[in-house]
């Protein structure tokens, strides 16, 4: 090992710690502070739940999955080091996990599989004011089209515009969630939203 | 400003249409946009897309979530080294469960073929009983050819052959 190595993995865990406070949660639930991953839970439950569901379009499934997440979070408490954004490292560990999956159902099934008019389906709220029963059959057709569309991108398309647009997260961190190079997510993205534009502009007018 | 469209920066494009864009550079694009139809019609395009993909909420969260994630925790500090193991091929498809158990199967043989060297002799005796048959038989399938064939030269139709 170079001798710089270990100075330089030294100086970036004390950066990210310094930035990254759930970093600094994540170094407490490692010391066995359980609390800490009381407040992790809370702040990322849902937005790794609305992700992976997003990925699998299953809501059972996606709620196992992300059981899974932060029990794999929890396991590997004692071995954590604060090298990335205590995000970058959840969201890699759930893409993993639920690319795994679809790719395992993929050869499982050999089909697409949306849980459409499963009772996951949120119902829209439309201001202070229930939607009226047009209203809610036009947005079931448009959300049933959306995820037609996401559902049809090859996996690694389907996360990297989930964490851009959802998780709103920029190109280089979706690099290092997904594990490759910040120009590998550009081509990824542009070819997505290629599909998804061709596929889904016109709905704006509809 | 370049066009994005010809110098391949279609995510200036992406991030206008998400509204990410610093001031500037959002009203230089703006200004380039007036005159250019092509990415004109890329922007409105992808400005339409998002906001499309606006409509698409997530289900809330089932309200146990956290009270099974942590009695899952709980349970997994109590599991013993078989439970888990058991617990891991009950999650896996018949598929990979099978390879598997044969792989660990022929492993777990093996490790006790090499513990237990002796053992091999006792399995031994067996494999030679059957390879001793077989020879048996073979020899007797030969003397019947030979049979057959003192015969058959008996009764060659070929004219050397009396």
């Amino acid at each position: 090992m170079e001798p710089g190595v270990n100075n330089d993995v030294g100086a970036a865990v004390a950066a990210v710690a310094i930035m990254d406070y759930d970093a600094e949660l994540m170094l407490r639930v490692k010391e066995g502070d359980t609390v800490s991953f009381g407040l992790l839970l809370v702040k990322h439950r849902a937005s790794v739940i609305h992700f992976v569901y997003r990925l699998v379009q299953e809501q059972a499934v996606a709620e196992e999955l992300a059981q899974e997440v932060f029990l794999r979070v929890y396991r590997s408490r004692s071995s954590y080091e604060p090298t990335a954004k205590f995000k970058t490292w959840l969201f890699r560990i759930a893409s993993h996990l639920a690319l795994n999956w679809l790719r395992d159902e993929k050869h499982e099934r050999g089909q697409e599989r949306l849980d459409d008019g499963s009772p996951g389906l949120p119902l829209r709220q439309v201001s202070d004011r229930r939607p009226t029963v047009e209203q809610e059959l036009v947005y079931q057709v448009k959300l049933r089209e959306i995820r037609r569309a996401v559902a049809a991108l090859p996996g690694k398309q389907r996360a990297a515009v989930l964490l851009h647009k959802y998780e709103e997260m920029p190109y280089a961190q979706i690099a290092r969630v997904l594990e490759c190079s910040e120009s590998a997510v550009k081509s990824l993205l542009y070819r997505a939203y290629e599909t998804l534009r061709a596929r889904l502009a016109h709905m704006e007018t509809t | 400003m370049n066009c994005p469209i010809q110098s391949r920066d279609s995510e200036r494009l992406v991030a206008y249409a998400a509204g990410t864009l610093d001031t500037e550079t959002a009203r230089e694009l703006e200004q380039h946009l007036a005159g250019c139809a092509d990415c004109r019609s890329m922007a409105a395009e992808q400005t339409a897309l998002w906001r499309a993909l606006d409509v698409w909420e997530a289900p809330p969260v089932s309200p146990d979530f956290d009270e099974r994630l942590y009695r899952r925790i709980d349970q997994g500090v109590r599991l013993s080294w078989r439970e888990r193991l058991a617990r891991a091929f009950d999650r896996m498809p018949l598929r990979q469960v099978l390879p598997l158990t044969a792989s660990a199967g022929l492993l777990l043989v093996a490790g006790l073929l090499l513990q237990h060297p002796g053992s091999i002799a006792t399995v031994a005796p067996r494999g030679e009983i059957v390879r001793a048959n077989q020879v048996e038989r073979t020899l007797d399938d030969l003397d019947l050819l030979r049979q057959f064939g003192t015969a058959d030269s008996g009764e060659s139709a070929h004219p050397n052959a009396k």
